[in-house]
């Protein structure tokens, strides 16, 4: 992999990311009218000058070492479990879950994604079987429908499928 | 006045009254369970079933849900790191480690333990207080709800040890986020894009089941397994362990209660900041700050004592100003103005009965509730050996659900998918995620009390010189700060004579 003043440059992408999120805001905080602008396009800046610290300190320069070691102290490599890397396809698959819900729901609703999630997940990745996976989605089901469709008199959202 | 304490108190001791303040407690530990409900939701589920109740009974009901929401939501939150309530994040910094450990039995405890003796030097300095608690609480303007903000922003980002640097580009980035939508300043909205949903800007609770519940489910499901390492490591510790290390830490307890009876009482501030201001101190004043985050009993202790600490002093401003210190306190608020009750000064004066009877409810409700989770610590430790791949469907079906529920928003759901991306990413890249949610919580209060503050100085910054208590807090603030840096460089000293010793 390649290395930009000593560092892997894919450790740098996060920092990247946010710069570019907060140069985006920052541009569209001046669009704003002055008495509106002015808190957030104050963060904004305040935000980039720590962004570029945060960036400095990934760096094995002797600026960035001496950064990480005044202010990042537990942040170097091999220190905690979050840095561990695991497959990305791994970690790929694991979020695809979540988001692939949220798309059921806005689709179809809470009543049909909980059960088809929730059997789906256990019976595809969990690799349960169907006599476990459809009771426990079952009750799950009722679980959500009995708490917050009668106890809460809340309408759970019908899904765009079959919202009239 | 000590006549008023116990005619309050004897008032909770009618058969029908207690028997509300425990239906009030069983149902705050539900819905304090349930990430997105919570004790707002308990109280305006409640409110129409208390039309033709005394208002004494309906305020007993709901001191009981209060006192109880701060346990069902640690609960959540050290076994499966979600917090069933925006304070109860705090918890989940050490509480979660220790279930991971084997020691979910512990944590519970010592959550519970901490809630009750929390909620007891609450109650008392509450009971002390309330009588002068109007002239207190005008010390405090714009300045230095401005200054007290920054204040707990800082200490919560000192407090990510280590991650200073990192905690502080979270919470600004936190800022940015809380500054999207209507802006009440100078009217209009900002950062929308165009997105209708925004205008009502980033709702604190979908972000916060993204960034906790959601993102701890996607960390399971990569790991697998379950949320204890190991299962024969859940050893349920005697259900006395807890009680017994909350006993032995009674400094963090008593530190924690301080701290939620004072900061609690600032309107504005809540329970959330409260929990990590003394989560925060508590790693601060430790011996040995690296053992926070990794599952020191302490970092249970302190937020715990602190949360429930601030949900009796909470009344303060509510009561005496009707100044909410929180959504539950706001929804609250609607149940007094129902049973006839007008917040402010007189109300001190002309309904003492009902005030006293409720703080007290509310006092025995975190003190039943946290021996029902004591109880209880065996049967819920086992979740924690729950195989990721059902836990992991019935949180999330449950967290999303909870999402939705807030007010009916599908947009809701798509939040918390984003935050919860979001939060994993930051699990995964070492930044705290904690300081987005205290941004989040502040960030409003932040830009309007500097506004009042420049209005009141006339567009100068002279109005902060000019008070002491802004004095006071600026230098805090600069000397937390320069904290890290002092111990850098002292520790860098250290090295260096020892070097030179050898």
């Amino acid at each position: 992999m390649k290395h930009v003043f000593g560092t892997p440059i894919v450790d740098y992408l996060p920092t990247l990311g946010l710069l570019l999120l907060t140069v985006m805001y920052l541009v569209t905080g001046y669009g704003y009218a002055p008495e509106a602008r002015t808190f957030p396009v104050t963060v904004a800046w305040v935000a980039i000058a720590l962004v570029l610290l945060d960036l400095l300190s990934r760096t094995k320069t002797p600026a960035g070492e001496a950064v990480t070691r005044w202010l990042n102290p537990s942040t170097s490599a091999g220190k905690l479990e979050a840095q561990t890397h695991y497959a990305l396809s791994k970690q790929i698959a694991a979020a695809a879950w979540p988001i692939g819900f949220v798309a059921l729901i806005v689709l179809t609703g809470f009543l049909v994604a909980v059960p088809v999630f929730v059997m789906a997940s256990m019976y595809f990745r969990g690799k349960r079987s169907l006599l476990i996976s459809i009771p426990v989605s079952a009750a799950a089901t009722l679980f959500i429908w009995f708490l917050f469709a009668q106890i809460l008199q809340l309408e759970l959202y019908p899904g765009v499928l079959f919202n009239p | 006045m000590l006549e008023m304490w116990l005619s309050g108190f004897q008032g909770l001791l009618h058969v029908d009254v207690f028997l509300f303040v425990v239906l009030g407690m069983a149902i705050g530990l539900v819905f304090g369970a349930i990430p997105g409900l919570g004790g707002s939701t308990a109280i305006a589920l409640l409110i129409p079933l208390t039309y033709s109740m005394e208002p004494f009974t309906a305020l007993a009901l709901a001191g009981g849900v209060m006192g109880s929401v701060p346990m069902g939501g640690s609960i959540t939150s050290i076994l499966l790191n979600t917090p069933g309530t925006a304070p109860n994040a705090a918890t989940c910094l050490d509480g979660h480690p220790l279930a991971q450990q084997g020691k979910a039995g512990l944590a519970i405890g010592a959550a519970g333990s901490a809630n009750a003796i929390g909620a007891i030097i609450g109650t008392i300095s509450v009971l002390i207080v309330l009588p002068i608690a109007n002239d207190i609480v005008l010390l405090f303007g714009p300045p230095e709800f401005f200054l007290m903000s920054v204040f707990a922003l800082i200490v919560v980002a000192t407090a990510t040890r280590g991650k200073m640097l990192r905690g502080l580009v979270t919470g600004a980035f936190g800022l940015m986020i809380a500054y999207i939508g209507y802006n009440d300043i100078a009217g209009g909205e900002r950062f929308t894009y165009g997105i209708e949903y925004l205008w009502d800007g980033i709702h604190l609770v979908p972000a916060l089941i993204g960034l906790f519940a959601v993102a701890e489910m996607i960390n399971l499901t990569v790991k697998g397994g379950t949320v204890a390492k190991s299962a024969t490591a859940v050893k349920i510790t005697s259900m006395t362990s807890g009680l017994f290390e909350t006993f032995r830490h009674l400094g963090t307890v008593l530190r924690g209660s301080l701290i939620g009876t004072t900061v609690g009482a600032i309107p504005g501030l809540g329970g959330t900041v409260v929990a990590f201001l003394s989560y925060s101190v508590t790693v601060q004043a430790s011996k040995n700050p690296e053992s926070f985050g990794k599952g020191n009993i302490q970092g249970v202790i302190a937020p715990e004592a602190a949360i429930c600490a601030h949900d009796c002093s909470a009344l303060i401003p509510t009561l005496t100003f009707g100044i909410p210190a929180g959504a539950e306190m706001a929804v609250f608020l609607g149940l007094l103005i129902i049973h006839g009750m007008q917040p402010g000064p007189l109300m001190l004066r002309d309904h003492q009965v009902e005030i006293y009877g409720l703080i007290w409810a509310l006092t025995a409700s975190c003190v039943f509730a946290s021996f029902v989770g004591l109880a209880f610590v065996r049967v819920l430790a086992k979740i924690t050996l729950i195989d990721s791949s059902i836990l992991v469907p019935l949180v999330l079906s449950t967290a999303f659900a909870g999402s939705y529920a807030i007010d009916m928003s599908i947009e809701n759901v798509v939040v918390t998918g984003v935050f919860g991306l979001l939060g994993y990413l930051m699990m995964r890249y070492d930044y705290p995620r904690l300081m987005i949610i205290v941004a989040l919580v502040l960030g409003g209060n932040i830009e309007r009390n500097l506004h009042q503050s420049m209005l009141m100085g006339e567009g100068g910054w002279s109005i902060f010189f000019a008070r002491n208590i802004s004095i006071v807090l600026m230098i805090a603030i600069v000397a937390l700060l320069a904290l890290p840096i002092f111990r850098a460089l002292f520790k860098y000293w250290r090295v260096r004579t020892v070097s030179v010793g050898e």
